[in-house]
């Protein structure tokens, strides 16, 4: 087995411990690193986030195998050029005003992190002006995804993208938003780019959406 | 005219109810003396710490209390040492406390309805409450033995808990809230839940079964479909909260002669700012046309009798208990 299926398998299995040594022996053994990036484990989380779709796994697999990414990316980060970890671009992420709730905007987070984007976290309960600061303090960012999982937030995430939709930036972002009680027709209401119903399809559509 | 308890048994062994179950209206719900020394947020209240030391918000415009996990308030700081952070807190309550509640239940007509305790939160609500969910689901294989000594620990709270609520309240219902998955899935795949749960939930539910208790009603607004085996063999008589998303009524055909379903109506779809009675009447002879009359009590997946809404829960009870004159004529 090459080192770089190596990767992957570590990576798709969560082997936390493990990544950071097997990532290193095939950087010794020549692997190109953006190879053992793309191909080892980012390509790992595709298949978790595939599996994590169609229920094979769950998010406790889902975690683990992110985290062992992160192990990986650490050892990998000296031997990239620079910004190559966060190549697929910049994402602002964050739960809206209100909206106390992590748990499915950190899985977005990370999923779209692991998919080769750079990801800055505004956390839970953000009003919508710290999204707007956040676009014009980065002014690469690519896409802005709101979160909301309670019906009585919905409003909150209407207002969130309808300030955005508002800014002199919007060209330049693609919005997606997400939570349990959002709907690809309450998205198009309300003016977002993109709804996903779970971490693995918005990473992926994160993809779509910066190519 | 059944009494409300007597309509829950026919309902539930599939005999002869003369009308749907309306939503709580077989439960009379108590609280107990741990719950007035466990400090708790009112709406709008931030940052309130209670008796595990857990940091828990009320913002304004939602439906409750709820965890806040930031660097500082993280309880386990480390599972490898959570016995360092996690001190349980006393249950030894006098006599006098207990009074008012034995007094409430003492009023209770049994006949009429179950005197139901309500315990919350439960085991695997209280592991991520205290360690925050992401770190909680990654110990699970990080650190699984930790895990485990933490489960047992905060089981044999709640055993101690249902000892003294055996004892002094005698309840013949409990409500016990733990929420086992998101709107589609469970949080765990079932084997991880066997592994870590369900024995104490079969220990804890097995020692109310054994002092009196004849319902055990268990609150998970979620998918867990997967997970009803397991909740028949630990004890659960109503899994309450059933969202639309578990295929109800397959499961009625499949374990209604062991297990009854309460839920059946998203509580998002009906629970809403400007929420109207049409779409309400409308998902209450859904949920009732689906699921039948049988191992089936129509209710909001929403734990306990009440709505974020005012009057969405009232305006449900009315639709079903409308819709049960036509359906029972």
């Amino acid at each position: 087995m090459s080192k770089i299926n190596e990767v992957f398998e570590a990576v798709e299995k969560g082997k936390v411990k493990l990544v950071p040594g097997i990532v290193q022996a095939a950087i010794d053994a020549g692997d190109d690193p953006q190879e053992i990036l793309n191909e080892g484990m980012i390509k790992a989380m595709d298949s978790v986030g595939a599996k994590f779709s169609t229920g094979e796994i769950f998010v406790p697999e889902m975690l683990i195998a992110a985290r062992a990414m992160k192990g990986g990316v650490d050892v990998l980060k000296p031997h990239l050029a620079a910004g190559a970890a966060g190549a697929a671009g910049k994402v602002i992420i964050g739960t809206v005003a209100g909206d106390l709730h992590d748990i499915g905007k950190n899985l977005v987070a990370m999923m779209i992190e692991s998919a080769g984007f750079e990801v800055i976290d505004l956390g839970v309960d953000v009003p919508k002006e710290k999204f707007i600061e956040a676009v014009e303090a980065n002014p690469d960012t690519k896409i802005v995804a709101c979160s909301a999982l309670l019906t009585t937030t919905m409003p909150s995430l209407k207002e969130t993208v309808a300030a955005i939709n508002e800014a002199s930036f919007r060209s330049n972002v693609k919005v997606m938003v997400g939570g349990a009680p959002i709907t690809q027709e309450f998205a198009d209401e309300i003016g977002a780019d993109a709804y996903t119903v779970d971490a693995a399809s918005a990473a992926k559509k994160a993809k779509e959406l910066a190519a | 005219m059944l009494t409300k308890r007597e309509n829950l048994l026919e309902t539930m062994r599939g005999g002869n109810p003369d009308r749907f179950v309306n939503q709580y209206e077989f439960m009379h719900m108590m609280f107990h003396p741990f719950m007035l020394h466990n400090p708790k947020p009112d709406y709008k209240q931030e940052n309130v710490v209670n008796a595990w030391g857990v940091t828990n918000s009320w913002p304004e415009g939602t439906p409750g209390g709820f965890p806040v996990h930031k660097p500082d308030t993280i309880v386990i700081k480390d599972i490898e040492h959570w016995k360092d952070y996690v001190k349980a807190p006393g249950l030894d309550f006098a006599d006098a406390e207990w009074e008012p509640f034995i007094k409430e239940a003492e009023s209770v007509d049994r006949k009429d309805q179950y005197v139901t305790t309500f315990v919350a939160p439960g085991l695997f609500e209280q592991c991520h409450h205290l360690g925050e969910i992401q770190n909680t689901l990654m110990n699970f294989y990080m650190y699984p033995d930790e895990m485990k000594e933490l489960i047992k620990y905060l089981e044999e709270w709640e055993m101690k808990l249902a000892e003294g609520i055996c004892t002094h309240i005698k309840p013949n219902a409990i409500f016990h809230h733990d929420d086992w998955g998101s709107q589609n899935s469970t949080f765990m795949k079932p084997e991880m839940f066997e592994e870590f749960y369900f024995d104490a939930y079969k220990n804890i539910y097995g020692y109310y079964h054994d002092h009196g208790v004849e319902l055990v009603v268990h609150h998970s607004d979620s998918y867990a479909a997967t997970l009803v085996p397991y909740m028949i063999d630990m004890g659960v008589n109503i899994w309450q909260g059933v969202m639309c998303s578990n295929n109800i009524p397959e499961l009625i055909k499949k374990y209604g002669d062991k297990i009854t379903f309460m839920g059946g109506i998203d509580s998002a779809k009906v629970d809403y700012p400007g929420w109207d009675r049409e779409t309400i009447r409308r998902e209450v002879r859904r949920a009732c046309d689906e699921n039948g009359k049988f191992s089936f009590i129509p209710n909001a997946s929403q734990g306990l009798a009440m709505s974020t809404f005012p009057g969405v829960y009232e305006a449900l009870s009315e639709e079903i208990a409308e819709y049960s004159k036509e359906v029972f004529k």
